[in-house]
């Protein structure tokens, strides 16, 4: 290996060998812009990557980093499983937003997360359709006359049926159930991507195009689509009452979002405990935040103006 | 009699299309999205054990979870050094006025001032993209996976290089490793080693070993034997030989396969961050899920500037010129003050940057983003208005008239016919042994429960690839035969290669909506460089006698290209078609994320719901037994047509 040591990578090492020493004894600027952190310690927060959850997530991270004086890290990383396992393994200690519906059972159960109640927001989800369509066909909202409508939404991708464009994957999503139990003649597509169902959306209402798509509140597309929620197809719901009968879902039940916290975070019950379990807001200030951020705000200013606006509820949830 | 082999694929092709017809629909094993099959439920139920067993089993406790810690620690140091705030402390130990100083220093220091200059440059445009902790944590992502991929890939491209035996056991391996696309094996790593640096600096070493350890093999194979002989001769024990003789000897070429190990890993910057690498990766794949086309953009100029830095900086070093003349003694003494002088210059900005606040933390003032973003967001804009109805309707031409009917031939075909055909046309090209392999894989497929989906994604593979290779071969033409349009290309081609294909996906979302054909289209962009390359190598590689002969013979310009320069560069187009099959593959499965279904849809959603995560898993799996079956297949064939 000698031989790949020539003089000059000689040289180079001993440099980067000097300005690590070098580093290690000068005085640094650590010194002057250190911050006083508070007893709070350091916490991660898990950012999922929707408008609504980096709304939530971001006041909770600004309010501790403020008021509370935390050291927060914010780690993007995938919804489910991904972040049960990073908060089982002590690298995520606070999930803000889960529309899971008790996914997180089997981590539960080993005692590696722990439930903090709700966020106050409840997720509604439900399949839209693009609403310019609504004056035009006012009984398109009822799921019966939708196989009235199906060739509106035939494309090159759908073998003849309408179009049915599903949500995002990581969502909870029963599209070929309810596509068979309503008995509909529809293919679902499967869109992938918020970005996707966005586009979708937002092209279909600027054409005037036939589109029927997975859609849902808290959601910062009803900023850009102010009468989306006229869209909204009415199922008819699910009848629980049977327990085969629910197994062919009809439509989407509403829920409420859980936060989750890790048990390190749980245990050590400390201001940014009490913080994140008091967190809860409504679906309208979570959409404010979201359409701030859209309309370009980094995440940090959009969360400061609302909290500058809102200081009684922060109060409320700093426990003061 | 013998068959001319077009007639019998031919013939192949008819009764596979009479046979899909006859019997549409039947034995198609489509299965609904959500529903599992024994086997995928099987596979979940153990996937999930695994996660329970994290704390418990002991192949956890005394195996994966010091290698996780490991890893995770080593690159932790990386960052403390240049990217993240050290324990105890607001800043990294060096800054960034330090880490520009001592990048440029070492730039000089192993090729010339020019590249050193060039380093500079891209590093601060980094910085002035608003980019730079994200940089500064690619490239202690990229530094980590490249020390330990060397650390492994050196000695075993050594000792493959001298050992025949030892070449035969890697050369399966390394053929998998280079097939494999890694949205595939990322969600087993992760299930292993979880979500983080360490499972993202695995996933990026999986991917760079093997380029290492062909190219070292190949540089000690390749070697002017007298010299060895020579040394042998004077009784140089084997390990004297190598030290002192071999491995001096293939020291550049060893140098360039450096080289493309550090290329394969900055290529894998933008994918890792989906298991949770921090980096550049993050704001790609936010503004994806966003839909922030300006934001992509301006990450995306940024790796791709990471990528220019990386390969002039190493690439430079393996092609310095060494001078035959020796140099005297004076220049010795000059180049030797130039260099301390530089070294203390280094040094000094490194004190600097650890003093200063300005030079610790890059100025907040000093960014370009937003000005960047707006830029490329107008232009998308503007693209998408203007040629959305031309999108579109070019969408539903190829939709209608090869995709669907191409669809229906390979989904709603019974499996066993589809099947036959797949074993009838590896035995026509690749002969026997490939239609066994072929049979064997297909099988496995079949047995997987995924057939229906499989053949989703074959459809638009294949699609893709026919699309790839008519735009790449007629560019490929153009670049081998005229050296202005090769000046021309190039730079898109190598941007085309390290630009990752997130970037372009929203864009590209944008002109054919959520649709296989968005999939296939940015599976289309990220194969055409390769492709392009590869043609335009064939072509020049044809002797130029051969088309000077037919010139004098009076041939036109098509009769040279048509009769003459394609036959001659058949090989070569060959292996482009594989290489442009298998990359469209890699590409088009990430099309799960817009609309395009099939597998990359199931390993996507099995990534998120934990009752598919079996699904998730067997779909990774088949998408490689896919590409594994084609790669054979096109081998063989360009093997016995050469």
């Amino acid at each position: 290996m000698k031989a790949l040591l020539t003089r000059r990578s000689a040289v180079v090492t001993v440099v980067i060998a000097a300005a690590l020493v070098l580093s290690g004894c000068a005085k640094s600027v650590n010194d002057s812009a250190g911050e006083a952190s508070g007893d709070c310690g350091s916490w991660a927060i898990a950012m999922h990557a929707w408008g609504g959850y980096t709304a939530s997530a971001q006041v909770v991270a600004e309010i501790a980093k403020k008021e509370l004086g935390c050291t927060i890290t914010q780690t993007t990383l995938d919804e489910g499983p991904t972040t049960y396992d990073a908060m089982e393994a002590g690298t995520i200690d606070v999930l803000i937003e889960d529309w899971g519906g008790g996914r997180w059972k089997e981590w539960l159960d080993r005692g590696a997360v722990v439930e903090a109640g709700e966020n106050g927001n409840v997720g509604l989800i439900g399949m839209y359709v693009a609403p310019w369509m609504v004056e035009k066909y006012p009984d398109i909202v009822d799921s019966k006359n939708l196989n009235k409508y199906a060739d509106l939404f035939k494309t090159a991708d759908s073998g003849g049926k309408g179009t049915w464009f599903e949500g995002p994957a990581g969502y909870t999503t029963i599209g070929e159930k309810m596509v068979s139990a309503n008995k509909l003649n529809f293919k679902v597509i499967f869109s992938g991507s918020e970005a996707a169902l966005v586009d979708g959306f937002m092209k279909a209402e600027a054409n005037k195009t036939p589109f029927i798509g997975y859609a849902w509140q808290p959601w910062t597309l009803h900023a850009k689509i102010p009468n989306l929620e006229s869209g909204h197809v009415k199922f008819p719901a699910n009848d629980w009452t049977d327990a085969a009968a629910a197994s062919g879902l009809t439509d989407y039940p509403s829920t409420p979002l859980i936060k989750l916290i890790s048990k390190k975070l749980n245990d050590s019950n400390n201001p940014f405990t009490t913080l994140v379990k008091n967190f809860s807001w409504t679906n309208g200030d979570q959409n404010g935040v979201a359409s701030d951020l859209e309309s370009g705000m980094t995440a940090a200013e959009a969360a400061q103006k609302w909290i500058d606006a809102n200081p009684d509820k922060v109060k409320a949830w700093l426990g003061k | 009699m013998h068959l001319r082999k077009p007639y019998l694929l031919l013939g192949c092709v008819a009764i596979w299309i009479l046979l899909g017809r006859i019997f549409q629909g039947k034995n198609t094993l489509q299965i609904d999205t959500y529903e599992n099959t024994s086997f995928t439920a099987f596979v979940g139920r153990k996937a999930l054990d695994l996660r329970g067993n994290r704390t418990e089993s002991p192949a956890f406790i005394y195996v994966f979870n010091p290698i996780r810690g490991a890893i995770d620690g080593f690159v932790q140091l990386i960052r403390n050094l240049i990217s993240v705030p050290a324990p105890n402390s607001v800043i990294p130990i060096i800054g960034w006025l330090g880490v520009v100083g001592l990048i440029a220093f070492a730039v000089f220091a192993t090729s010339q001032w020019r590249t050193a200059l060039l380093s500079v440059s891209l590093l601060l445009a980094c910085g002035a993209l608003g980019m730079w902790q994200y940089t500064m944590d690619s490239i202690a992502m990229t530094l980590a996976a490249v020390l330990l991929s060397l650390a492994i890939g050196i000695p075993l491209g050594i000792w493959a290089g001298l050992s025949d035996r030892v070449l035969k056991i890697f050369t399966p391996f390394l053929d998998l490793a280079q097939i494999l696309p890694t949205l595939v094996y990322m969600a087993p790593i992760a299930l292993i080693f979880m979500i983080g640096a360490a499972s993202a600096t695995i996933a990026t070493m999986i991917y760079s070993i093997p380029i290492c350890i062909r190219i070292t093999s190949h540089a000690i194979r390749n070697l002017n034997q007298s010299p060895i002989e020579a040394s042998e001769s004077m009784g140089s024990t084997q390990k004297q030989t190598l030290t002192k003789v071999q491995i001096p000897m293939a020291r550049q070429m060893i140098v360039l396969g450096i080289n493309q190990t550090v290329m394969a890993a900055v290529s894998f910057v933008v994918v890792a961050a989906l298991i949770g690498a921090p980096g550049l990766g993050k704001p790609v794949i936010e503004a994806l899920i966003i839909r922030n086309v300006g934001q992509g953009f301006v990450a995306g100029f940024a790796v791709v500037f990471l990528a220019i830095l990386m390969d002039r900086s190493t690439s430079a070093a393996a092609k310095r010129q060494t001078s035959f003349i020796p140099p005297t003694a004076k220049e010795i003494k000059r180049k030797r003050i130039i260099l301390i002088g530089t070294g203390l210059l280094a040094l000094a900005s490194v004190f600097i940057s650890r003093t200063i606040l300005w030079a610790a933390v890059w100025p907040k003032e000093i960014d370009i983003s937003p000005q960047v973003a707006r830029i490329a967001n107008n232009a998308t804009a503007w693209i998408l208005d203007n040629l959305y109805i031309f999108t579109v309707g070019f969408k539903d031409l190829i939709s209608y008239s090869i995709l669907n009917p191409l669809e229906v031939q390979l989904s709603a075909s019974p499996w066993y016919v589809t099947v036959a055909m797949i074993v009838a046309l590896a035995l026509i090209i690749g002969g026997l042994r490939t239609a066994i392999l072929a049979f064997v894989l297909a099988m496995a497929i079949v047995v997987s429960g995924l057939w229906y989906e499989a053949m989703l994604t074959l459809t638009q593979t294949i699609v893709g690839c026919l699309l790839t290779m008519i735009i790449g071969i007629a560019l490929g033409i153009w670049t081998g035969r005229s050296d202005k349009a090769e000046r021309v290309l190039r730079p898109f081609l190598d941007a085309g290669q390290t630009l990752p294909a997130f970037v372009y996906l929203v864009p590209i979302l944008g002109l054919f909506g959520p649709t296989r054909f968005t999939a296939i289209v940015t599976g289309i962009i990220y194969a055409i460089p390769v492709v392009v390359k590869l043609v335009c190598e064939g072509i020049r590689a044809v002797p130029h006698s051969l088309v000077e002969a037919a010139t004098a013979a009076g041939s036109t310009t098509r009769q040279i290209i048509t009769k003459v320069q394609l036959p001659a560069a058949k090989k070569t187009i060959l292996l482009a078609t594989n290489q442009g099959l298998i990359y469209v593959l890699a590409v088009v499965v990430i099309g799960g994320f817009v609309g395009a279904g099939g597998l990359g849809y199931l390993v996507i959603v099995g990534n998120s719901k934990p009752e598919l995560q079996g699904k998730g898993l067997i779909a990774g799996a088949a998408i490689l037994l896919l590409g594994v079956i084609f790669d054979r297949i096109m081998q063989a064939g360009a093997r016995r047509s050469a």
